[in-house]
């Protein structure tokens, strides 16, 4: 029975190793926040972290991954405040919503390594993850809210420190 | 015309045949039209007992949940039913909450009288019974209160959830007078009509941007959709669908292979007696992963049926042959005599149009969780026809529908997907033979091959202009499967002109347009071949997706025929004469809108980029919301096309929330600029050949273009947003490129080597 560490807690799943981690997670863990779009790497709807790298959960196996650090969308924020949720609430940008939890994970890796990326590399790291409601032109723009608010945040906080 | 959309108009509502209720009960302020007679006295009789069959309730702590009726696929219609809601009533946005109906009947729409969401109808047909189930709130909420405060109720304003009385700076909290139990006020039908509604200039939530109700949810994974059910005890079922999409029916299955699978429990052929589905198998075992594992296992051999050699040649080969015979098809508008005035006519042009097959592959796949408990069937899916799909479960289950529950969960998309109900047969089925709950879940590859399909279509248009280059003729014939006939419904069905029998009005819905043409007509012919062998569904905008491909591609034709501006031509066609006063004026304010917005006609654009125009009447005659778009593209020499700008204006009446207008218009013009360039699917000996979203190919963010949006609201009354734009976007890309390129492309979805090919040597 493989131990899977998810968003900081260690959890064993009744899984065998060629399980995609997607379907352990889901139902299995029953945090249903990652979804199930194509189950082949076309779509991001099932995009979680590993060890901080976005990767499609649909065509990763529960096998490969144990002992690494998964993070899903219930655990990228203790409260959803992570700066992409808010502007993603900021600038309204779901309408069905089914992709997004993918979307905000996809964007999250990309911040984490990039505050300030700029819309080139935006559409770059984010072509994979399609939106069937086509909400992208909010997205960008979320997604440059929160890297403004990363941005400022990490200011902030440079300047508090002591010199 | 659409008879259709008379049946629905406002006057037609039952609403005036019930009574709404008022009433404080155990669980808080129940609002509602009393479907059920006598309900009132039990309501007062034993209050504790009773079930809010009601729109909204409000709760001792002052919370205002509101059941919506409608399928929210995105479109916020929940939070928009709460929002005019929350007008009348006066709460606090922050106090409104929502909650998704059940298959009741008493949550049909009030003017639909089903519950079935489509046509970019609900605001429109929501709108007053929201609005005076609100009003009626704040009334007896407010004579509640001057009972408790001792002061005339006239002397009360409301705001916020607060009642004040300003003389004596009494108040009372929605809370405080629900908690005292004196909301106890009962409206007739007479009293309801009377509630003198606000107008415009006293909104104060109508036409703002609230953030909406379901938002936050969708951004932190919990919002819940149909595949995110879990009942204890459920196993999982894997479909194995044939290789042709409808006809197939199964000869033999060997689960020799799938009984090594840990976890299977057992295959289920599928005996669906609704016809929804033919030739399929369910492979149910203990978890997802492990059913789609025992369902690659399964070897089923089919019969491939009737339709097993159909291919999209076929299908539009068959539309053509049947076009050009005299008596196919029947009438849905016929106008003077565009036969005869071809005859006198200075020029003549005739053209084909076609649309390929479309899937509508929204991100959740289809999916449905059945269990059964005690005599009722319980239904978890996301779904747009709980009326219909709730029969369909039944149908399946070999019970009376009424025994059927549907529970409404968040639709992961739906664009007119999840108005069919196939998903309701396999997990019903399945959730019979092993006696557990069943969640079924379609790959993605089951989602596409077995779509109810925008269809095949293929159209002829002929025009006829006299010598000044005004158009005086034309004729219009719409061949395609005809997907509302499917539903066996009558009502869904309109009468023929020529009265040869009713016609599914959603095949040729926009052709009936706001132009005056003298002879006009439009016939609506159907492919049974395609209706047979692709069952279609009804896709984001429907007719008008097609229709408008058509009518504003040819106009375009006929201006440059007669020597004029494309734009200018149609503004002299909208003249408003007769049955098009109203509506042909605002269409032509739309386009003027657009045109300056995008600058028409202001610029030199340089070599090789072009602007084009289209406007339309979508969704239907009777619920235009006025929509035009100017196309700006670039054609390179190849015929590789560039979408630099689309620039939609739209006329929606009255605005309820101003910034899910533009998501709804901008996401329904990509949907639109989508099918124009990026979405075919095809037919092959009787299958679907695109399986997942490498062979079929939604726009991603780097195909966007720049898309700017400019929404009319002139106080008339509201419309639609979810579909119109979808329908303007392709003709005016196509109008683009001919004005770019002098290719004239008259095939969707739009391609490189069409385009290459269409440019003068």
């Amino acid at each position: 029975m493989p131990t899977l560490t998810i968003n900081g807690r260690s959890m064993s799943v009744d899984a065998a190793n060629d399980t995609p981690l997607l379907w352990a997670i889901r139902e299995q863990l029953q945090m249903t926040g990652t979804k199930f779009g194509c189950g082949a790497g076309l779509c991001g709807a099932c995009t979680v972290h590993v060890n901080g790298e976005a990767v499609r959960s649909c065509q990763t196996m529960v096998g490969d991954v144990a002992g690494k650090k998964i993070t899903t969308i219930e655990g990228l924020s203790a409260k959803g405040d992570h700066p992409l949720q808010k502007a993603w609430i900021a600038e309204q940008v779901p309408q069905c919503g089914y992709c997004q939890s993918g979307q905000i994970m996809q964007a999250a890796s990309l911040l984490a390594k990039n505050s300030n990326p700029t819309k080139e590399e935006v559409v770059a790291h984010m072509d994979g993850n399609l939106c069937r409601c086509m909400t992208y032109s909010r997205i960008q723009k979320a997604i440059m809210r929160a890297a403004t608010e990363m941005r400022t945040a990490s200011a902030a906080g440079n300047d508090r420190r002591p010199t | 015309m659409n008879q259709h959309v008379k049946k629905i108009t406002p006057e037609t509502t039952d609403l005036s045949r019930r009574s709404f209720l008022v009433g404080t009960a155990a669980t808080g302020l129940v609002l509602g039209y009393a479907g059920v007679p006598g309900v009132s006295e039990a309501l007062a009789a034993a209050p504790a007992n009773f079930e809010p069959s009601v729109w909204y309730a409000i709760s001792p702590d002052g919370l205002v949940t509101v059941t919506c009726g409608k399928a929210d696929m995105g479109q916020h219609i929940a939070s928009t039913m709460a929002q005019i809601v929350c007008e009348e009533l006066g709460a606090k946005w922050s106090d409104m909450r929502v909650n998704l109906a059940s298959n009741d009947p008493k949550f049909n729409d009030p003017v639909l009288g089903a519950q079935i969401t489509g046509g970019s109808w609900s605001t429109m047909m929501n709108f007053d019974a929201m609005s005076r189930a609100g009003a009626a709130g704040r009334m007896a909420l407010t004579e509640g209160a001057a009972a408790s405060m001792g002061v005339p109720a006239g002397e009360l304003a409301v705001r916020d959830s607060m009642i004040v009385h300003a003389k004596s700076k009494k108040q009372m909290s929605f809370a405080d007078v629900v908690k005292s139990g004196k909301a106890t006020k009962t409206f007739t039908p007479d009293d309801l009509k009377a509630i003198k509604l606000k107008t415009p200039d006293q909104y104060s939530m109508i036409g703002v941007s609230v953030p909406q109700i379901d938002i936050p949810s969708k951004t932190n994974g919990t919002a819940k959709y149909g595949i995110d059910v879990m009942i204890p005890g459920m196993a999982y079922g894997a479909v194995v669908t044939p290789p042709v999409r409808y006809g197939a029916t199964v000869k033999s299955v060997d689960d020799s292979d799938a009984k090594k699978v840990p976890g299977f429990i057992k295959a289920v052929i599928l005996d669906d007696k609704t016809q929804t589905t033919t030739g399929w198998v369910v492979a149910v075992a203990n978890t997802f992963a492990n059913a789609k594992k025992a369902a690659a296992a399964l070897k089923v051999s089919y019969d491939g049926g009737p339709n097993a050699k159909a291919s999209s040649e076929s299908l539009l080969a068959e539309a053509k042959r049947l076009q050009k015979l005299d008596d196919s098809g029947q009438f849905f508008v016929k106008d003077g005599d565009p036969s005869a005035a071809f005859g006198t006519a200075a020029k003549v042009l005739e053209a084909e149009y076609t649309t390929s097959i479309n899937i509508h592959a929204p991100m959740e796949p289809m999916n449905a969780t059945a269990e059964f408990k005690g005599d009722i069937l319980h239904i978890y899916s996301g779904n747009q026809f709980a009326t219909r799909s709730g029969a369909i479960a039944a149908g399946a289950a070999g019970i009376d529908p009424k025994f059927v529950v549907m529970h409404q969960m968040w639709l992961g998309g739906g664009f007119g997907r999840r108005l069919d109900a196939d998903m309701m047969v396999p997990a019903v089925q399945a959730a019979k033979a092993i006696g557990k709950p069943v969640k079924v879940i379609y790959t993605r590859e089951n989602d596409m091959t077995m779509d109810f399909s925008r269809p095949l279509t293929y159209q002829k248009v002929k025009a006829g202009v006299d010598g000044d280059g005004k158009l005086v003729a034309l004729s219009h014939d719409v061949v395609s499967a005809w997907p509302t006939q499917r539903w066996g419904i009558p009502d869904f069905l309109s009468p023929s002109v020529d009265k040869k029998g009713p016609l599914d009005a959603f095949t040729v819905n926009g052709s009936d347009f706001f132009y005056t043409v003298p002879n006009h007509t439009v016939r609506a012919i159907k492919n049974e071949m395609a209706h047979n062998a692709t069952p279609s569904g009804q896709l984001r905008s429907v007719a008008p997706g097609w229709t408008f491909w058509a009518v504003e591609s040819m106009i375009d034709e006929i201006a440059v025929a007669a020597g004029k501006d494309p734009a200018q031509y149609r503004i002299s066609l909208l003249d408003g004469a007769g049955k098009n006063e109203g509506g042909a004026q605002r269409l032509r304010n739309t386009l003027l809108a657009a045109m300056g917005l995008a600058g028409y006609g202001t610029k030199k654009l340089p070599k090789g980029e072009g602007m084009g125009v289209a406007c339309v009447s979508s969704q239907e005659r009777a619920t235009a919301s006025w929509t035009a778009c100017v196309a700006h593209v670039a054609v390179a020499p190849s015929g590789e096309v560039t979408v630099k700008k689309l620039t939609v204006a739209t006329d929606v009446g009255t605005q309820v929330h101003p910034d899910n207008i533009r998501a709804q218009v901008e996401g329904a013009a990509l949907w639109g600029l989508s099918l124009a360039m990026y979405e075919k699917a095809t037919l092959k000996d009787g299958g679907i050949e695109q399986t997942n979203f490498d062979g079929y190919t939604p726009l991603r963010m780097s195909q966007m273009p720049e898309v700017a949006v400019a929404v009319i609201a002139n106080g008339e009354k509201a419309t639609g947003v979810g579909e119109p734009a979808v329908t303007v976007v392709a003709p005016a890309i196509g109008n683009a490129i001919f004005n770019a390129s002098g290719a004239r492309v008259r095939a969707l979805p739009i391609t490189a080597e069409a385009v290459k090919g269409a440019m003068k040597a």
